[in-house]
């Protein structure tokens, strides 16, 4: 009896000692946003390389870049973060420059995307999709809504509904910035605290539900718990087209005071565990028409000019592709560092416990 | 006349609470029959998200890792737990204020702390000595580290509600220590020991952040994946996967109703 | 161990034995927790004293930084934000644990009076929901408290709440979303104590005692204590650092002690800070367990309190 317990014990400890030691010459660990991936393109894939792959998710940048830190970064060997991201992910090391020469494909993309402003020459990312992020509402409670922050802002312009703004602090406090006529994209101290102070007024109004992620937020305006929000673009038509009476009344619009664009790009860890996959697996997504039917599935614009032809119509117009004066207001989030960084976090944090 | 007062309104309150358990879940059941995929109006009745379910084997892999961390860690703190608990009593008269600091510290400590050390822990570790990768080995050794501590308090405080003459008339019962453990310790805790366990078990299952930080990119467990679906708005298949769980778990209830009858007969 | 020097006695013997049979029931559990969470968590306590680098991680020299800005000092002057955070987190643990004893103690105790062969049965109802996932149950509250459901309807037509805005996200749909998650961890503790209650002492203190409140006082109440106190513990721990349900349910407005710390580490934003604030959890936490167990001991408890 005390032998076999010990004989149990002993292969238990072995069991979790050895928990890992096995090769993966064959797998690839993917690291994305949920759902953002057409099931489809995962098997093509695996049935073209006879590969395995394994995905993993995150729902926020920050979750992403925590996870990377606390050793992901030899556990993973892509990764798809938003443009702001990008320069934090370089300068900290845990990406690894990309090899052209075995992503053919890479020439398929757009050339403003070839060369962002985030990551010149494109010499660490490769663009996934691009989309914006814009107030969506209900437009029987407004149906004449200003095409402005003040929806959201403004307490005589929606006195008594409940609206939500969203979960990560850099988008919320450039739309405060927007509205005070800083510009979306502003980053010096003194604008950044009169948007603060918004915010903080915003959240004490009585109708304010809450801060929450894009994606829940269409759910909740579609539940009617709030009947204004930010949400992005191609989820908001996803929903739309899946269950078009429920999101009927929903609209979506790009505030005249200007709003974000992002890119999210795939990037390699910089100790992935197998590279040479990874500029494989990169190739693939850039390919014309898995680049069509990446964006067919996910409703976001595609960064990737060969795959044109290929496109559903729905992402040839608004709000998949802004219309021109729209897309002259959007701009990048900016990417921060150093003080500006700490700086924001402060106002963040105490937006957040005021 | 009095008392029966009592125990008819405690009873109203037992059904009341009990309402109060399973409204939440009633709901998250009736939409997982919901015909369309959305998480606000019930526009139906269809099977497809279980059809789904069947075919997402992300869901049905990670929910395999979430019952296999839970069997296994609940059983390895239940024989540790129940050693510490069992050495609590009898060496309490003795100054063990170390022991009881140790033992509140998995406790005390907040998730997100406990996740992030434990990760920066197990990296370090297998970077020297390529043992302890994260994985569902790592996850294991972080849920018996925060269950430990509870199977040994619930041990305990049985212990300390005995009557302390019972372990005097064990000694005379019973020759040898190992029989005394097997006739006299065990049945007698036997009712804290399936609290333990149940408490260990449900801990494990329902844990989001410590597994997060511990997993490796193969061993996501439900809740892991879950929390990613959030971004989506919950997806009717996890409904669906919770609605299979409630009924999972109302089986067990089931067939151990039926076995304490047959016993009772 | 220093009985080595001592002259073999019949005393000392057993002295051996009884330290080695602690040795044996406690060593490994006790080791199993320095290994994996004392060293590990030493080490991040030990962040705590580093400077903040660019990136959020922390660097070298040593510095008490982190603490400053704890306290509230930071580049905008002192504020009152995260003072405010730790009085909230406060009041929301005192309000859920209360209410979460307010209703477990009565249900522990009709579990113990109902047939035994429906004991089993009745906790497993209990605890079953918490199987369920705590989102997947929270989503549930979700849907139940959100504008426009019977409930909220309810609340609106007594005039409870402003028109439009529904249940949740709100404070109250916080604290009922705490009161459900934690109820079967008081309620397994608590049952635990009413189960081996000495009915005998309850009756003689019915005899004794004119009114059932005094003879509850007096009779039953001390004994259920370790098994109550056992379940503040499990209950009070856990919902100070929570931070899930205040997300869900209360729209993420009011920040928690659990968000404030979380945001340091799952926002790679100052991982310092976070530690500083994880140390605050601590002493906030061990100031509490003392409390509990002074009033343990002034209620009667004595030895058997372990906390």
């Amino acid at each position: 009896m005390t032998i076999n317990k010990s004989a149990l014990a002993l292969s238990i400890g072995a069991a979790l000692l050895a928990g890992g030691a096995q090769a993966q010459e064959n797998k690839l660990y993917l690291f994305n946003w949920t759902e953002y991936m057409d099931p489809e393109i995962i098997e093509a894939f695996e049935a073209k390389h006879d590969v395995e792959v394994v995905q993993n998710y995150f729902n926020s940048l920050p979750e992403m870049l925590s996870k990377l830190q606390a050793g992901g970064v030899s556990q993973y060997d892509i990764i798809v973060p938003s443009n702001y991201y990008v320069p934090r992910l370089i300068k900290t090391g845990l990406v690894q420059p990309l090899d052209k020469s075995k992503i053919p494909n890479f020439d398929n993309l757009m050339e403003q995307f070839k060369d962002p402003t985030f990551d010149p020459g494109g010499e660490y990312s490769a663009a996934y999709q691009w989309g914006t992020t814009g107030v969506v509402y209900n437009s029987e409670t407004f149906p004449d809504a200003p095409k402005s922050w003040s929806l959201l802002f403004d307490p005589e312009v929606n006195p008594d509904h409940p609206f939500a703004l969203m979960g990560d602090g850099q988008v919320n406090l450039g739309g405060a910035c927007a509205y005070l006529g800083h510009g979306y994209d502003c980053t010096d101290p003194e604008g950044w605290k009169e948007a603060a102070r918004l915010l903080i007024e915003t959240k004490n109004r009585e109708t304010f539900s809450g801060f929450s992620d894009g994606t829940p937020q269409l759910q909740q305006l579609a539940r009617g718990v709030t009947h204004a929000g930010l949400t992005y673009n191609g989820d908001y038509l996803y929903f739309k087209e899946e269950d078009p009476d429920t999101f009927a009344s929903l609209e979506f619009m790009i505030p005249d005071e200007g709003a974000e664009m992002w890119v999210d790009s795939m990037m390699i860890t910089a100790e992935a565990p197998n590279p040479d996959l990874a500029h494989q697996f990169i190739d693939f997504i850039l390919d014309a028409e898995v680049g069509a039917q990446l964006s067919n599935f996910n409703y976001y614009a595609s960064p990737n000019a060969a795959a044109e032809p290929y496109l559903d119509e729905v992402l040839t117009q608004p709000p998949v592709q802004p219309s021109e004066a729209d897309m002259e207001r959007l701009r990048f989030t900016p990417s921060l560092e150093g003080e500006s960084l700490q700086v924001f976090q402060q106002l963040w944090s105490e937006v957040q416990s005021r | 006349m009095r008392k029966r007062t009592l125990k008819r309104s405690l009873t109203g309150f037992w059904w009341f609470t009990l309402a109060f358990l399973y409204l939440p879940l009633a709901v998250v059941a009736l939409f997982s029959f919901n015909a369309s995929n959305s998480a606000a109006r019930f526009t139906g009745f269809s099977w497809r998200w279980y059809e789904r379910l069947l075919g997402n084997e992300e869901i049905l892999s990670a929910f395999a890792n979430s019952m296999g961390l839970a069997i296994v860690s609940s059983t390895v703190a239940l024989v540790v737990g129940c050693l510490i608990g069992y050495g609590m009593y009898r060496h309490r008269h003795r100054k063990l204020g170390w022991l009881i600091v140790l033992i509140y510290l998995p406790i005390v400590l907040p998730d997100i702390v406990f996740g992030i050390s434990e990760m920066a822990f197990f990296v370090q570790v297998h970077r020297l000595t390529g043992f302890l990768q994260p994985g569902l080995g790592t996850m294991i050794i972080a849920h018996v580290t925060f269950q430990i501590p509870f199977v040994a308090l619930i041990v305990y405080s049985r212990f300390v509600g005995l009557d302390p003459t019972l372990f005097e008339a064990a000694k005379d019962l019973y020759a040898t220590p190992i029989k005394r453990v097997i006739h006299f310790m065990l049945p007698t805790i036997k009712p804290a020991l399936i609290s333990a366990f149940f408490l260990s078990f449900t801990l494990s299952v329902d844990d989001f952040v410590i597994s997060f930080f511990t997993a490796g990119p193969e061993s996501a467990t439900l809740p892991i994946y879950i929390w990613g679906a959030i971004k989506k708005g919950i997806s009717p298949e996890i409904n669906a996967i919770a609605t299979l769980m409630i009924a999972a778990v109302a089986i067990v209830a089931a067939i151990s109703l039926i076995f304490s009858r047959r016993r009772q007969a | 161990m220093s009985y080595a020097g001592v002259t073999p006695s019949a005393r000392s013997r057993a002295m051996v034995r009884e330290s080695r049979h602690l040795l044996f029931t406690v060593a490994p559990g006790a080791i199993w927790i320095v290994i994996f969470l004392v060293l590990p968590s030493a080490y991040l306590m030990g962040v705590a004293f580093m400077t903040n680098g660019p990136y959020g991680l922390p660097e070298m020299p040593l510095s008490l930084g982190s603490f400053e800005r704890l306290a509230g000092f930071g580049f905008l002057g002192w504020s009152p934000g995260n003072l405010y955070t730790l009085l909230r987190s406060l009041w929301q643990t005192l309000v859920s644990t209360g209410l979460v004893v307010l209703v477990a103690y009565p249900i522990a105790y009709y579990i113990s009076t109902c047939r035994e062969r429906w004991r089993p049965i009745m906790l497993l109802l209990v605890v079953v929901p918490s199987w369920t996932n705590q989102v997947i149950r929270t989503f549930g509250w979700m849907n139940l408290l959100a504008p426009g459901t019977p409930l909220s309807s309810l609340a609106e037509g007594l005039g409870l709440i402003a028109p439009n805005m529904g249940l949740y996200p709100s404070n109250f749909a916080v604290t009922l979303g705490l009161v459900y998650n934690f109820l079967p961890f008081m309620v397994l503790p608590l049952y635990a104590a009413f189960e081996k209650l000495d009915t005998a002492q309850v009756e003689a203190a019915q005899d004794l005692y004119a009114s059932p409140v005094r003879a509850f006082w007096h009779a039953v109440f001390p004994q259920t204590l370790p098994g109550l106190l056992a379940g503040v513990v499990l209950v009070a721990i856990p919902a100070f650092g929570m931070y899930v349900i205040p997300e869900l349910l209360g729209g993420g407005k009011g920040m928690m002690l659990g968000n404030l710390v979380a945001n340091q580490f799952s926002g790679g934003a100052n991982w310092p800070l976070g530690a500083a604030g994880a140390i605050l959890m601590l002493i906030a936490t061990f100031i509490g367990l003392y409390a509990m167990r002074r009033i343990g001991k002034r209620l009667g408890g004595g030895e058997e309190v372990v906390i």
